[in-house]
């Protein structure tokens, strides 16, 4: 069963990480007077994407719903965030890549192209979409049910064992 | 007498009756007629003693079945001769009969019927002293099963064995098991061993501590107060969004002039501020974008997709924050443009070019200034809207049960 002391840690954690993640896509454009500056935040950047999925993961197999074999159930409720943080991951890192390729040489000049405001539009809307769902999906797993037996997962259980 | 013990045996033997039927009403026959049943045995046995040959048929009328008595007679008609091996062999069977009898006593009354009541009845008067002195039979319970077999009583089990617990397919199984002094209380991720005499005097205080169980925090808790102030941070965002959006906006147009004919005032004094703005301004839109969100409970689409076509408030506000963010986002390349104004004045700005740069900049700020003012408004009227809540606290949280005294191991 997992305590309350621990999930508020975790949950600590993950909201800190969020927290910076939403500072550094809100004022990483204000720090590019040294393209250094703009790349070591990047990089942070997205090894918090990261170590924010690998918690979130943490989080599903420490449920006695994972640890029962019902692997399918946690991903069927969970799958937007899922499918999100990839793309969100996918669209942070081909943007970091393309605006530091562009700005490497010449920091403070304009580097704008169709292109890049498309891809920088996706990537901070579904930047917003990705806070969402990871803050929501953060307060799920409080949930006391996906941690101990109940009549609900037995009746999951019966049925995936019927399947 | 031995014969005569022999005979009494014998013929005890083929008066066993079977399974009681309960057709005739009869009911288990109390300790009192319990013991005159018992002595109807020894009275027959004197009396078998004084008549050995054909009377004792008379009172055996009483214990017997009706089928038997051809056989009885012609029992009694040939008498056994006793062979002296088989005397202390009869001794010992008639210890264990004897234990028997009350068993055999409470058959018979059940089976006969109205025979066995005339002769309780006749011996009742002459056996009545005799109940002070004899001793308290124990209660001897009735088994269903016929004593063919000199089963002893301590053999017979009455009490039907209570069934085994059928426990939950996952718990650990529930069973009988020895109790130990110690008991193992958990204490955060160790158990400690400790005396049961504590923890039953440390029950009382249970009671009075139920209570603070009820104030101990889970999980769900967390998940809410997180969830409620997240929520006031996005109060907060809101009508910081509406009032920064308002005056950015009014900044822009008093900067530009009446029609908008000093834009190189405005680019002169306002590209300082056009990249903090519109940083500050994504900030707060994502706030105010995830606060709406959560109030609609986005992640139920189908939920969602009824409250906005059903026009409620919380999922008006989430379209136009959203909308509002993504109008935003595209004027990114322009906020730059005209943060790089003093550097790049040549190249970036052509002479001629503010206006076909600059007027849609300005209607998308006053648009989105628009949105956010209108969104702020309809949140507004539903401060306590929140379907994630709702969501959050329809999780079931079971309170540990306090502990009963009868559940409490001796």
């Amino acid at each position: 069963m997992l305590q309350a002391n621990n999930f508020s840690v975790v949950l600590l954690i993950q909201l800190t990480l969020l927290t910076f993640d939403l500072f550094v896509n809100s004022f990483s454009e204000l720090l590019r007077s040294s393209p250094v500056i703009q790349l070591v935040l990047f990089i942070i950047q997205d090894i918090s994407l990261l170590f924010n999925q690998f918690i979130f993961l943490l989080m599903l197999f420490n449920t006695y719903v994972f640890q029962v074999g019902l692997m399918s159930l946690l991903l069927e409720r969970f799958r937007a965030l899922i499918m999100l943080s990839m793309l969100y991951l996918l669209f942070s890192i081909s943007l970091h890549c393309w605006m530091m390729s562009l700005r490497w040489m010449k920091s403070d000049h304009f580097v704008w192209t169709n292109g890049l405001l498309v891809l920088f539009t996706l990537q901070r809307t579904a930047a917003v979409l990705y806070y969402y769902l990871y803050k929501r999906t953060a307060e799920c797993l409080g949930d006391p049910r996906l941690y101990k037996d109940s009549p609900w997962l037995r009746e999951a259980f019966e049925r995936s064992r019927q399947l | 007498m031995d014969s005569e013990n022999l005979k009494v045996k014998s013929t005890r033997r083929r008066e066993l009756p079977p399974l009681p039927q309960t057709s005739r009403g009869r009911t288990l026959p109390s300790l009192a007629s319990q013991d005159t049943v018992d002595e109807v045995p020894r009275s027959r046995r004197k009396k078998a003693k004084k008549d050995p040959d054909g009377t004792e048929d008379m009172e055996d009328t009483g214990m017997e079945m009706g089928g038997v008595a051809s056989r009885r007679q012609s029992v009694s008609q040939t008498p056994l001769t006793p062979e002296p091996q088989e005397v202390p062999a009869a001794r010992k069977k008639k210890k264990k009969k004897q234990q028997t009898l009350d068993l055999e006593g409470d058959q018979a009354g059940l089976v006969n019927g109205d025979a066995a009541d005339a002769a309780e009845q006749t011996t009742d008067a002459e056996e009545a002293p005799r109940k002070s002195r004899k001793k308290k039979k124990p209660k001897v319970v009735e088994t269903p099963y016929v004593n063919d077999l000199d089963v002893e009583e301590d053999d017979i089990i009455s009490d039907a064995q209570s069934p085994i617990p059928q426990h939950s397919l996952f718990s650990a199984p529930t069973g009988q098991s020895q109790p130990v002094g110690k008991m193992f209380v958990e204490h955060g991720r160790r158990f400690q061993a400790a005396d049961r005499i504590d923890k039953r005097m440390a029950s009382d205080q249970l009671d009075t501590n139920f209570m603070d169980i009820q104030s101990m925090w889970t999980t769900r808790d967390v998940s809410l107060k997180v969830h409620s102030g997240y929520r006031v941070i996005g109060l907060f965002a809101h009508g910081f969004l509406a009032g920064y959006a308002a005056w950015n906006v009014i900044v822009i147009y008093v900067l530009s002039g009446e029609q908008f004919s000093t834009l190189n005032n405005l680019l002169q004094q306002y590209h300082s501020l056009a990249y903090p703005s519109q940083s500050l301004l994504y900030l707060l839109l994502a706030l105010s974008t995830v606060s709406a969100f959560d109030r609609l409970n986005l992640a139920k689409a189908t939920i969602a997709m009824r409250s906005l076509l059903m026009l409620e408030p919380a999922a008006l506000a989430s379209l136009l924050y959203f909308a509002a963010l993504v109008l935003t986002l595209s004027q990114q390349m322009t906020s730059d443009r005209i943060n790089l104004y003093p550097s790049s004045n040549s190249t970036l700005w052509p002479p001629g070019s503010e206006h076909t740069t600059l007027y849609p900049w300005i209607g998308v700020n006053l648009a989105v200034t628009l949105m956010v003012g209108l969104a702020w408004a309809l949140i507004s009227t539903g401060p306590e809207t929140d379907y994630t809540e709702e969501f959050l606290l329809s999780m079931e949280v079971e309170y540990p049960k306090p502990p009963q005294k009868a559940d409490m191991p001796v």
